[in-house]
């Protein structure tokens, strides 16, 4: 097939390259693209077999494709994930590249159906194909970071327990962790507040505080207790981390616990009393103590009540010891229940019984331990006893000394004792 | 826009594959020597969110397939999506090559050849039968599983039709599936040239 | 010429296809060269071979793919009730193997689709009698 002046201008200036074939697959054109690239001058190719001068070209596979071309008069293709190349042309690049040789779009077009002439088109994909392999090597990557997480996440979900929650308190996601600590199904927890897991010996001022904290993007910590499904007290080191979105909004927030329940219990052990389990004196003293030297405080007077049991040597001498300890868990119990949460009761020794009633006037104090003594007089005890106790009261401020103050109310007790037993006297 | 056919139009889209399909199969079936088993052909309109469904309808989704798509553009445009299990692509290069072991880019050559036949049989015969001219460009070819055929981005469009064919060559292990999908647009003007052919027929 | 005087009583045809456009095309390819002809039609080669049963045709245009019974075994059992019977494949499956098959099992010839007036004047004058 002879090919024009014109054309062969054309297809010179083309930036891909192309090669016309006849019906015996000798070369009649080899545009300019191709003599730069392969080196190979038209003059040193034209009339000569293809086969011949390329002899690593599969000359089956080629001319079958020629073959197909002429039948469906159809362009055919060589798959450009090809790795041997059908010409093989050295890449020019220097400063990176991955692929030393081009690699090559290769389409055979039919020309010339008598003449049986074929066109071979062939386009330089290299920049693509380095761009696909790069992108496989990077998916390669994300991959391999996925099953990092994947894993990662797998051992925080056994072995840490938390909590994703919304910000309205509701739990969107929990480990598999908090739900043995808890003895739940994940099913029972999702959806439902976190409140749920929590107890009544909570006290009521902790959430308010809780809330406005992390709703304001802060962080919270605390030691509460909690109820496990089974209503087990479990005491937790609970921590509220707020977490953010994109554009540094309020997203959610993330709960993590630690179990301190032992700690908790040793502690419990030390500042509590074993037999009536109120705070024992060692932890009156330390927080009775506290409450002194703040000179910059002025507030409202707290009152300090010492409660001794009447005769009680001569109960435990006539009763037994074992009723006399029984007496002493029923007074305690009175006492604590009696009390609000800022209060505190303890047992300060033997049959005495120390009690802190914050922010109370000279008469609220009077009232509240004339109502005790009553409530002490008529209960009942053991084996049909019956016992009264004397009290011993006086109001304190933070500016006032704790020694002296303490000795206020020893006296106090002491003239109720002396004045007949079974009486509140304040000083 | 209505993009659904009515009963002749569908009786005559499915009659324009199959003459393509017949002649599609004469071709392979010079390729490798075998006879092949015709089947009818199906044709479905389907909205682009059950496209993956559907391809994936008798594929397993833990095999690998080999995939390959080509595109083709002119007064109606689309896709043609050919698929072939790696069994079947072993058993075409075998033939082909007329050996018992066959390198990667044999067996991807020889796919290649087979798309190249399938699809521009296919669409080159459609064409002629709607009187257009189409043109075809340079297929893409990769191993996948079913799911990852589709694009998940897919859902820009919104229906498609695709004419589903099967090409058998059971006595050489060789089953491929041929999706020839267009879209939008392409739709209705494919609809407007069956219209056409109809209308001549029934004059 | 003198063929188609002679032809011209009413042919009873019958055109077995699975689709109605191709069914269609046939009949009006034989209406456009000219032949009446009482037509006959069938989807599939079930419902083929109870019409040819019923009314034995002069002339029948086989299709190969159908659905509940395929041509091939239609073609069988037509020839195997009538060995007489005139068929005509006409099928899109253009491969040389699907017409040895057919001319084999007694059609009398096989046809690609669609079958254009020219080829449906050779039916008539060279195939049938």
């Amino acid at each position: 097939m002879e090919v024009s002046k014109d054309i062969e201008t054309l297809l010179d200036t083309l930036e891909s390259g192309h090669i016309i074939l006849d019906g015996d697959y000798k070369v009649t054109f080899w545009n300019r693209w191709l003599c730069i690239n392969t080196q190979i001058d038209k003059r040193d190719i034209l009339g000569k077999d293809l086969f011949e001068i390329f002899p690593s070209i599969d000359a089956a596979i080629l001319k079958r494709k020629i073959a197909t071309s002429f039948l469906l008069s159809t362009p055919t293709f060589y798959d450009s994930n090809r790795k041997e190349p059908l010409i093989p042309i050295k890449r020019n690049k220097v400063t990176s590249g991955s692929l030393e040789m081009m690699q090559q779009q290769v389409t055979i077009s039919p020309c010339n159906m008598e003449q049986k002439a074929v066109m071979i088109n062939i386009y330089d994909i290299s920049e693509v194909h380095e761009a696909k392999i790069l992108l496989a090597r990077q998916m390669k990557k994300v991959k391999a970071l996925n099953t990092l997480l994947e894993s990662q996440q797998d051992l925080i979900d056994k072995n840490i327990i938390m909590a994703r929650v919304s910000l309205d308190g509701t739990m969107v996601d929990v480990s598999s962790k908090l739900c043995n600590f808890f003895g739940y199904e994940k099913e029972e927890l999702l959806g439902e507040k976190i409140s749920l897991l929590g107890s009544s010996k909570i006290p009521e001022g902790i959430f308010s505080e809780l809330w406005s904290r992390v709703l304001g993007g802060e962080s919270w910590s605390g030691e509460l207790a909690n109820l496990t499904k089974k209503h087990e007290l479990k005491w937790v080191l609970l921590k509220i981390d707020p977490v953010f979105d994109g554009d540094g909004k309020l997203k959610e927030f993330s709960a993590f616990y630690s179990d301190i329940t032992n700690k908790k219990l040793l502690e419990e052990l030390y500042i509590r009393d074993p037999l009536t389990k109120i705070y024992n004196r060692a932890h009156f003293d330390k927080h009775f103590n506290s409450l002194f030297g703040d000179q910059r405080k002025t507030s409202t007077p707290s009152a300090l009540v010492i409660i001794d049991i009447d005769h009680f040597k001569k109960i435990n001498d006539t009763y037994g010891h074992q009723t006399g300890d029984e007496a002493l868990i029923v007074v305690a119990s009175i006492l604590e229940h009696s009390i609000r949460s800022e209060d505190m009761v303890a047992r300060w020794g033997g049959e005495e019984f120390v009690m802190l009633l914050k922010n109370v006037s000279k008469d609220e104090a009077i009232e509240i331990a004339q109502k005790l003594r009553s409530k002490i007089k008529e209960a009942n005890f053991a084996s049909s006893l019956t016992l009264t106790c004397s009290f011993g009261l006086t109001l304190f401020g933070s500016s006032d000394d704790p020694i002296e103050s303490f000795k206020r109310a020893d006296d106090a007790l002491y003239e109720a004792k002396n004045g007949g037993r079974d009486r509140v006297v304040f000083k | 826009m209505s993009f659904a056919f009515n009963e002749d139009q569908l009786d005559i889209l499915r009659e324009v594959m199959n003459i393509s399909l017949g002649e599609t199969t004469a071709n392979i079936a010079q390729l490798l020597g075998a006879f092949g088993t015709m089947h009818i052909p199906e044709v479905d309109i389907i909205s682009s969110k059950d496209l993956q469904a559907f391809i994936g309808r008798d594929l397993s989704p833990k095999e690998d397939y080999h995939v390959t798509k080509q595109l083709f553009s002119g007064h109606f445009g689309g896709e043609v999506i050919f698929i072939i299990s790696k069994e079947s692509s072993l058993n075409l290069a075998k033939n082909m090559f007329q050996a018992p072991t066959t390198t990667e880019d044999e067996i991807n050559d020889s796919v290649m050849e087979l798309t190249n036949i399938v699809t521009s049989t296919i669409v080159s015969r459609l064409a002629a039968e709607l009187d257009v001219t189409v043109q075809f460009f340079a297929p893409t070819s990769a191993i996948m599983k079913c799911v990852e055929i589709v694009d998940e981005e897919v859902l820009s469009y919104s229906t498609v039709i695709v004419l589903k064919t099967i090409v058998d060559f059971q006595d050489e292990n060789i089953v491929g599936n041929i999706f020839v999908l267009t879209k939008d647009e392409a739709i209705q003007k494919l609809k407007d040239l069956l219209d056409k052919k109809l209308e001549e027929l029934f004059a | 010429m003198i063929k188609y005087i002679l032809r011209r009583f009413k042919l009873k045809i019958l055109v077995v296809d699975d689709s109605k456009v191709a069914r269609k095309y046939i009949l009006r390819s034989i209406a456009s060269i000219g032949i009446e002809a009482e037509f006959r039609e069938a989807e599939n080669g079930q419902e083929a071979l109870s019409a040819y049963k019923e009314e034995r045709a002069d002339v029948v245009f086989l299709d190969l793919t159908m659905p509940i019974m395929d041509g091939y075994e239609a073609l069988r059992e037509i020839i195997a009730y009538d060995k007489d019977a005139q068929v005509i494949v006409v099928s899109a499956d253009v491969q040389s193997e699907a017409k040895l098959r057919v001319l084999k099992d007694g059609a009398k010839n096989m046809y690609p689709k669609p079958i254009s007036d020219e080829k449906m004047r050779t039916i008539f004058a060279e195939d049938i009698v």
